[in-house]
């Protein structure tokens, strides 16, 4: 929680009560630090310059004496408190801080239990308001000397063992991040600068857009609206370094005069440390780049079920049935139950799949199960991808969007295709020669047999067939479309905060899911129909169902963005990709971020899991398409090849072939069978989580399919294995 | 027309600018926005701290106005996502909750109507202007539950004829059910015969021949096919343009 924010106000540097270090106190000091800064020792000067807060300087002082009162009756020195209140001349009660924020006085209010102070609101930050300021003394080094601390650390890590140096020299980037915010925040503004201009060069290249937007910050209103810059210095950047590292750096910096630069590490820094052999730069380099630093080993550690779900008894047609059989689950009726099945999906419950009632799903009506039917029937006929048998591409080219289009999808069967514009409309096409109509009215439906054999050719009112319909409602750009497996509804989510359900019977919007205030930057309807997903600016995933109008679940722990969300195929779970280069995995039973991956150097704006469920392959604006084993929680791939962001990935149906589309106009395809193949399971030093990821980029890139001039915003494969590519003509 | 020799100061400082956020590549016209923006921004800002001024009676504008101009501006248009911990903690009471169970074979799975955007969005007027097209349809309010009825009468109808024809049976009674309600005249058969210029809008509008005759009659239909008679009219319209269009 945060306290409530008020500056700590002033103090003499060598006031005896500092140097407190507050490690073991470091939910509250790190929260207060933001607010509770103190200044600059200068002895008498009044309220920090440029502060926001209402309160003069003297109310300030007075805060920080009631806080040390606060302090010594805590501790029981009935006497120090008698002295110091008369020679203060404290009142019984004191003022009330302002606090920007009251949500966020509330919240802390709520939290602390009820405390002996005298006022009320003082009371609720009782706790806080002591650490607040006496962590902001031990905080407090001379800003001037910052430089000399960085560069005391720079010339310590450069001088260790070669094998030590690139572990230690993670700790570079949130280090020089933090201290510059720090100097930033107590509006040392030619500090900051000075100290940015100085170290802002040997930071990784990766970073480099990061630091850019720290340029820019000089003052301490900047970073008030920039509520993924908060984050990340509430936050703990995961650092992990083996213990022998470890052990250097800490006796390094327990040295007499580097004890400033430990306070900070302890403060804003998460060492995970592992038993093991130091990591290698390029082992550091894969898993690097994310905002929040790595993830921690717990954080993996939870069970995923990441099997698939069994596929229901359908009662086949006699005649198609000894061709069915082969690709169902559960057991057909003409055969004896097996225990082993024709193919290699087993009988048995997988113990890697969830069980069906895990969470509520919606039974099959008639119109599914001669849906699943269909699908059975098109498995049959799918063309067997390999590397010596890549799939044929058919591109759809948008022509005259104007750089309009913003979203794209596919039917699974592949017979409409919905397009998101930046002028707010959606339009959907039929692929097929079969025309788009509209369900009769009322009335006329009252006409129609009902007991005839095509009543639904019936109830489809002729008068309006056309090729293509345009769906009008949103007051926004449309970034993320989606169709229910069903082929029933739309979804459409855009910038207007909402995300919209269509009816695809009567062409008109049905629902309206407010939410998210900010842009909903992606939407996905589950495998299984009912329910959806969609992620936002405001940096969480709702979790909803169609039939109520409030989110079911909310997944938030993002430090930016939600730019990408992905069920996986048995509904279970959702993947996220962010603005913060991480990609979390959610349990959609309870909300708990069950995995997260980083190592993208860019935000990720595709994800893709494998048809079986195990993997999950992502693509960013750094090029790179990484694919993660969800299981164990590692990265056991990395395609490198495309020059641009890649804004689509999808795997063939029975999961070889990899396609991915970006925005350098071409469609690559890898082979994805041979970059799983390789994993043998026990080999994965799981404990420590090292990988070593072959360059294999080459031999797995099967092929490479320039556009003309049309970034390719999305791909599908049909069901029988043709790849289908769109995108936007943009000469 | 010869473009300016020189880009104009502030143009020259918005370009410094991207420069410097590294942007390397933009639409000429992106200057121009942000001079707008700039100018729109910075107007309204000191218009704001002039109002401040006036009320706290100060003669001349100060820096304190122009904070809290800028403060409350901040408050409205630009305001930002909530922060971490809010948004936790309000997961974490949401996630507690049981995913809700489904109930089998309930047809389309939507929220309460009253979230829903399936009811009419419009209110018929009076029955005079009523017409029908020589389909044989005519236009019928439909109501929402638990609206009070509205005379039922369209917009985009009305003919002399048909007003003279329905004056002639009398003001039709208005009348409020709990149900789909349905009002028209018993004179409405003749009205049917009448060949009457048809819109395109007309031609969509729901009927229901069955209604004929009696004054109070109920419609059970679908909230959704319900609709789809009064959208479908914009629908036409536009998918026509369309044509028209490509």
């Amino acid at each position: 929680f945060r306290a409530v924010p008020d500056d700590g106000g002033l103090v003499d540097a060598d006031e005896d009560k500092d140097i407190k270090t507050e490690a073991s106190n470091d939910s509250w000091g790190n929260n207060n630090a933001n607010d509770g800064r103190l200044l600059s020792p200068s002895p008498g000067s009044s309220a920090s310059a440029g502060s926001n807060k209402s309160a003069a300087g003297a109310s300030e002082e007075q805060q920080t004496l009631l806080a040390v009162l606060q302090f010594l009756r805590k501790n029981k020195l009935t006497e120090s408190v008698e002295i110091l209140r008369r020679e203060a001349g404290l009142p019984e009660d004191s003022l009330e801080p302002k606090g920007a924020d009251s949500l966020l006085s509330r919240v802390t209010a709520s939290s602390t239990a009820g405390a002996q102070a005298p006022t009320k609101v003082a009371a609720g930050e009782d706790q806080p308001d002591v650490n607040v300021v006496l962590s902001a003394y031990s905080q407090q080094g001379d800003p001037a000397l910052y430089e000399v601390y960085y560069s005391g650390l720079k010339r310590f890590i450069e001088s260790v063992l070669d094998c030590h140096r690139a572990e230690l020299s993670q700790v570079f980037y949130p280090l020089f991040v933090h201290m510059y915010l720090e100097l930033v925040y107590n509006n040392h503004e030619s500090e900051a600068k000075a100290f940015f201009e100085k170290f802002s060069g040997d930071q990784e290249c990766y970073y480099e857009d990061d630091l850019r937007v720290l340029s820019s910050l000089t003052k301490k209103e900047h970073m008030r609206g920039n509520e993924t810059l908060l984050d990340f210095r509430t936050s703990k950047f995961v650092l992990r370094i083996s213990r022998d590292s470890y052990q250097l750096l800490k006796r390094h910096l327990q040295e007499r005069q580097n004890n400033q630069i430990w306070n900070i590490i302890q403060e804003h820094l998460y060492i995970d440390i592992f038993d093991g052999m130091p990591r290698s730069k390029s082992q550091i380099d894969a898993m690097s780049g994310s905002l929040a630093g790595e993830a921690k080993r717990e954080a993996n550690k939870a069970k995923v079920y990441y099997g698939l779900l069994k596929e229901p008894e359908i009662e086949l047609p006699l005649d198609d049935e000894d061709e069915e059989a082969e690709n169902e689950e559960g057991k057909p009726k003409k055969k004896k139950p097996k225990k082993d099945s024709l193919g290699s999906k087993s009988k048995k419950q997988d113990p890697n799949a969830p069980s069906q009632n895990r969470i509520p799903l919606p039974e099959l009506k008639d119109s599914d199960k001669l849906d699943k039917i269909m699908y059975m029937k098109e498995a049959t006929k799918r063309i067997r991808l390999g590397p010596d048998n890549l799939p044929s591409i058919c591109f759809y080219s948008f022509l005259n969007a104007y750089q309009g289009l913003t979203a794209v999808d596919f039917t699974d069967d592949s017979s409409l295709i919905a397009g998101g514009f930046a002028d707010s409309t959606v339009r959907v096409w039929s692929v097929t020669p079969k025309k788009l109509r509209k369900v009769k009215s009322a009335a006329d439906l009252n006409l129609i047999d009902k007991e005839s054999d095509d009543v639904l050719e019936r109830i489809m009112d002729e008068k309006t067939a056309s090729e293509s319909k345009i769906l009008c409602g949103h007051s926004g750009p449309v970034y993320g479309i989606s169709f229910s497996p069903d082929r029933n509804y739309l979804l459409s989510s855009s910038e207007d905060g909402t995300v919209r359900l269509w009816s695809l019977q009567t062409f008109t919007c049905l629902v309206g899911y407010k939410g998210h205030n900010y842009p909903v930057w992606d939407t996905q309807f589950s495998p299984h129909g009912y329910y959806f997903v969609s992620g936002g600016h405001d940096r969480v995933a709702r979790l909803w169902a169609t039939d109520h109008y409030q989110p079911l679940r909310m997944f938030s722990g993002h430090l930016a963005d939600v730019t990408c969300t992905r069920f996986h195929p048995n509904s279970n779970y959702v993947a996220t990709g962010s603005s913060d280069r991480t990609i979390r995995l959610w349990d959609v039973l309870n909300g708990n971020c069950v995995r997260i991956f980083t190592g993208h150097k860019g935000p990720i704006h595709a994800l893709a899991f494998s048809p079986n469920g195990k993997f999950l392959a992502s693509g960013a604006t750094d090029g790179r398409v990484l694919l993660w084993d969800i299981g164990h929680g590692l990265m056991v791939g990395e395609l490198k090849g495309h020059t641009d962001t890649i804004y689509s990935l999808r795997f063939s149906r029975d999961g070889e072939i990899l396609a991915s589309g970006s925005m350098d106009n071409t469609v690559r395809l890898w082979d994805a069978t041979k970059a799983f193949d390789d994993l043998e399971t026990d080999d994965f030093t799981a404990a420590t989580g090292h990988i070593h990821l072959q360059d294999n980029s080459q031999e797995l890139l099967l092929g490479t399919y320039m556009t003309k001039s049309t970034p390719v915003i999305h791909l599908h494969f049909t069901r029988r294995n043709l790849l289908l590519a769109a995108g936007a003509y943009n000469p | 027309m010869s473009a300016p020799k020189t880009i104009p100061k502030d143009a020259q400082v918005m370009i410094q600018i991207l420069k410097d956020m590294g942007i390397t590549e933009y639409e000429p016209r992106v200057i121009n926005q942000m001079l707008e923006f700039t100018y729109r921004y910075v107007t309204t800002i000191i218009e704001d701290a002039k109002i401040y001024a006036t009320h706290a009676k100060k003669s001349n504008v100060d820096a304190d106005d122009i904070k809290l101009a800028i403060q409350c501006r901040m408050d409205q248009s630009f305001t930002s996502p909530p922060p971490r911990d809010f948004l936790l903690e309000v997961a974490r009471q949401k996630n507690q909750t049981p995913l809700p169970l489904i109930k089998p074979y309930t047809g389309p799975r939507l929220p309460p109507d009253r979230y829903c955007l399936t009811a009419p969005n419009y209110r018929l007027k009076s029955i005079q202007k009523k017409v029908s097209s020589s389909a044989g349809r005519i236009s019928v309010p439909r109501l929402s539950v638990g609206a009070v009825s509205s005379r039922p009468s369209t917009p985009t109808l009305g003919t002399p004829s048909v007003q003279s024809v329905t004056t002639k049976v009398g003001t039709p009674v208005s009348l409020t059910g709990q149900r789909f309600t349905v009002q028209i005249p018993p004179l409405t058969i003749n009205v049917f015969t009448f060949a009457t210029p048809s819109t395109p809008a007309v031609s969509n509008v729901l009927i229901n021949p069955s209604l004929i005759g009696s004054k109070n009659i109920l419609i059970t239909t679908n909230m959704v096919s319900q609709n789809t008679g009064g959208e479908s009219l914009k629908r036409k319209h536009e998918d026509d343009d369309d044509y028209d269009a490509l």
